[in-house]
């Protein structure tokens, strides 16, 4: 066989006759696809405004793990605040323990918890030595399960109320108002 | 590489007014913005209802207690399961005692119930309109509602009735401004 200079055509000596065609592009429907710019901009636009009209800068509050918050219309926004969160029979404040509530379901009756209330005590007295010629605003938010029962809420309403807390916020997820 | 045409273009030594923007980087930086966006997206807003403890302050020995008429307080008592009562009283005495029959409009969504009480939610509001004693808007302060529950009642229902008093809303009138705020202040019953 005598020896050939390559062509711009080396293709055609390709057996396979599918190959050929792809390469010349032969009657078939390329494999590449177009992407209109326009449109892509517009949607990357469109989603970024979306996404900015419902960034929240005060971020997310955390919940402890296995609570399901009540959910309610008429609600206030978050404010700062110590949260005390009642996981089960167990009590959190801040994510730290503070007792159980075990007592008060046992006996069925209302009554301070006093871990609860010497934890809440000292962040009060904490407070007033950090800012010594403000009032102190005496909010606390309660983040309790749907599911708990009342003489627990009450218990633990009362507890931070003695501790110097006598505004007890509920916090709840907050829904639109129906109607 | 996009054009952008601003018109004109000017003539003789002006300088063009047509100027170029790269995409690849535009379109980076919009990738790179919906990542940061989503990223710290909230989906949940967490909010809050308000309750006060009504903690009288110590006794002044050296201020002279003036006498004060009591004010009327609207106790609302959820203790019976086919009824709520509402007690209009003032001190010790009872003005006034309004049963609402009682009917759970119960939703479910996920793991979660959301009760509702719109019927006790327009009574009350019928009632605060009839016989509440803030609502000048100019008045800060609020009238008071004493929520009365057992002790087995689960939280979700207690959080329906405290959602239902806040839903009478009155003007209030804050530094020029009016703006609508909840009629009632709520605190729970010990008993």
């Amino acid at each position: 066989m005598p020896l050939q200079s390559p062509t711009r055509r080396l293709m055609h000596h390709v057996g396979l006759q599918f190959v050929a065609k792809k390469v010349s592009g032969g009657g078939h429907r390329s494999v590449n696809a177009g992407l209109s710019l326009t449109s892509m901009i517009d949607f990357l636009v469109v989603t970024v405004v979306f996404l900015l009209m419902t960034f929240s800068a005060s971020g997310e509050t955390p919940i402890a793990k296995g609570l399901n918050l009540p959910k309610a219309e008429n609600t206030l926004d978050m404010i700062d605040s110590p949260v005390v969160a009642v996981v089960g029979s167990q009590i959190l404040v801040d994510g730290t323990p503070a007792g159980n509530t075990r007592a008060v379901e046992e006996s069925d009756r209302m009554q301070r918890v006093d871990e609860l209330f010497n934890i809440l005590k000292a962040k009060r007295e904490l407070w007033k030595q950090t800012h010594p010629n403000k009032d102190f605003p005496g909010v606390v938010v309660l983040e309790i399960d749907q599911n708990i029962k009342a003489v627990v809420v009450k218990s633990v309403f009362q507890t931070a109320a003695f501790a110097g807390f006598p505004n007890v916020s509920f916090m709840v997820n907050s829904i639109p108002k129906t109607g | 590489m996009g054009g952008v045409d601003v018109g004109g273009g000017g003539g003789g030594k002006r300088k063009s007014l047509d100027s170029e923007i790269n995409m690849i980087p535009m379109i980076d930086l919009l990738m790179v913005t919906i990542s940061f966006l989503l990223i710290t997206a909230v989906w949940t807003h967490m909010a809050r209802i308000n309750s006060d403890a009504q903690v009288p302050g110590p006794p002044r020995p050296d201020v002279e207690q003036e006498k004060v008429e009591p004010e009327k307080q609207l106790n609302v008592e959820m203790r019976s399961e086919d009824k709520f009562v509402l007690v209009w009283k003032q001190g010790a005495t009872t003005v006034d005692s309004i049963e609402v029959p009682r009917k759970d409009v119960i939703q479910q969504e996920g793991a979660v119930q959301v009760v509702r009480f719109p019927d006790l939610a327009a009574k009350i509001e019928t009632e605060w309109k009839a016989k509440g004693q803030h609502s000048n808007p100019t008045d800060r302060k609020l009238d008071q509602a004493i929520l009365h529950t057992d002790n087995k009642t689960e939280f979700k229902y207690i959080v329906g009735v405290i959602d239902a008093i806040y839903q009478t809303h009155r003007d209030v009138t804050f530094g020029g401004k009016t703006e609508k705020a909840p009629a009632f202040n709520i605190t729970f019953a010990v008993n």
